[in-house]
């Protein structure tokens, strides 16, 4: 129903009726107070919804039975810790966690030894030695990698076949090695999965 | 500062690093909200008990999802929400009391499914007089059509603005005020008759 302009002026929204029957205390526009003082249908309007605030609040009041948060918990499955994730992906890679313990090991002892024998070494320079030295390790392997190919014979296969592959083959080649890649990432996911659902059998969750 | 005093920002925070406790409070604070709306929607307390479990299981168990822009409690509202009319639609529920489930056949299983209403009076005679007007005011709810119900719900109980009961229930601000002013004028009429014993608020 449409309200009519008063004699007192505008009559108030519901929005603003509702403010003032939900929020107690609430400041209205000194118009809008004058406006309530004197007009019968807003000051109706206005009970009618503060008694119907008042009865709806009656409803409040209900709760779920005792061990309820309990039962959740029980069922929800949070992100784990980074401490836990670390500590079971250790666990469940003993051998590959121990031999780079060993490894920091190594190199902690070894750069020891190399600033006992060089006092003057700054941490930055031997932090650059120990990097050129481990990429001329790496780079040794693959040249003896390489070599190994090469003097097999393998190696030339293989230019061999790449000179005579066609357009359908190499899409074939292609194909072959996209889903073997593919697979080899669908273990690693896996292996990924296998880690966590450890994890969180581990700690109880 | 304590888990108790801790927003809910925060507690969400903690929640995605794992931290349990935070979790635990969060659902404490919420699952009386969480309850008295799923239980009003579907009328039966057992049933509620599992639609409320279920969405505080379902908010952690995504909570990678949630966008920090809106209130958790919003979120929250929303899940619950969704599944319960979900699980209405399924079920074609229609309530009608608050003497337990509809689906209660047995004088027991009305007992398990109904709920005790609490009032704020407190002498004797205050109690029973709030007791029953909250009985009214009960079935007049139940009458409502679900939309209608969570609208008014979450307007008059919980005190969400317009803008956040259109976020929680997915449809156009229009809507949210129209099913409000739809919500209120029917249980105006339903409550026509115990009018004189309504408070003066």
């Amino acid at each position: 129903m449409k309200k009519e302009r008063s004699r007192a002026g505008d009559h108030l929204k519901t929005e603003q009726l509702e403010v003032l029957a939900l929020e107690r205390g609430r400041q209205l526009p000194s118009g809008a107070v004058a406006h309530l003082q004197e007009c019968a249908s807003c000051g109706r309007e206005l009970g009618e919804l503060r008694r119907l605030h008042s009865a709806l609040a009656l409803l409040a009041a209900l709760g779920p039975a005792a061990g309820f948060t309990d039962r959740v918990m029980a069922r929800v499955r949070l992100p784990l810790p980074l401490r836990v994730r670390i500590l079971e992906v250790v666990r469940a890679h003993r051998l590959a966690a121990a031999a780079a313990l060993a490894g920091v090991i190594g190199a902690t002892a070894g750069s020891l030894v190399m600033q006992a024998q060089y006092p003057d070494l700054t941490p930055m320079a031997l932090a650059v030695f120990l990097l050129n030295r481990s990429m001329a390790l790496m780079w040794s392997g693959v040249m003896a990698v390489g070599r190994l190919l090469y003097d097999s014979g393998l190696a030339a296969g293989v230019e061999g076949l790449i000179q005579q592959l066609t357009i359908g083959g190499a899409l074939l080649l292609l194909a072959t090695l996209s889903l073997v890649g593919l697979g080899a990432l669908r273990i690693l996911m896996r292996l990924m999965d296998h880690s966590t659902e450890a994890a969180r059998q581990a700690v109880g969750r | 500062m304590t888990y108790r005093e801790s927003s809910d920002q925060d507690l969400v925070r903690l929640s995605l690093r794992g931290d349990e406790r935070a979790a635990r409070e969060l659902v404490e604070r919420f699952q009386r909200p969480v309850f008295s709306l799923v239980y009003r929607m579907v009328r039966d307390r057992e049933l509620a008990e599992d639609l409320s479990q279920e969405v505080f299981v379902r908010t952690f168990n995504n909570l990678e999802r949630y966008d920090r822009s809106y209130k958790f409690s919003s979120w929250l509202f929303k899940i619950a929400y969704n599944l319960t009319v979900d699980h209405l639609r399924r079920r074609e529920l229609q309530t009608i009391s608050v003497h337990g489930s509809p689906d209660a056949v047995t004088a027991d299983r009305q007992e398990a499914t109904s709920v005790t209403l609490e009032s704020a009076g407190e002498r004797p005679d205050e109690v029973l007089e709030a007791r029953e007007l909250a009985g009214h005011m009960e079935e007049a709810i139940a009458v409502l059509r679900p939309e209608y119900r969570t609208a008014i719900l979450l307007r008059h109980v919980e005190g969400y603005a317009y803008e956040e009961i259109a976020e929680v229930m997915g449809i156009p601000l229009g809507t949210v005020k129209t099913y409000i002013f739809r919500a209120r004028r029917e249980l105006r009429d339903s409550l026509e008759y115990v009018r004189d014993e309504l408070p003066e608020g």
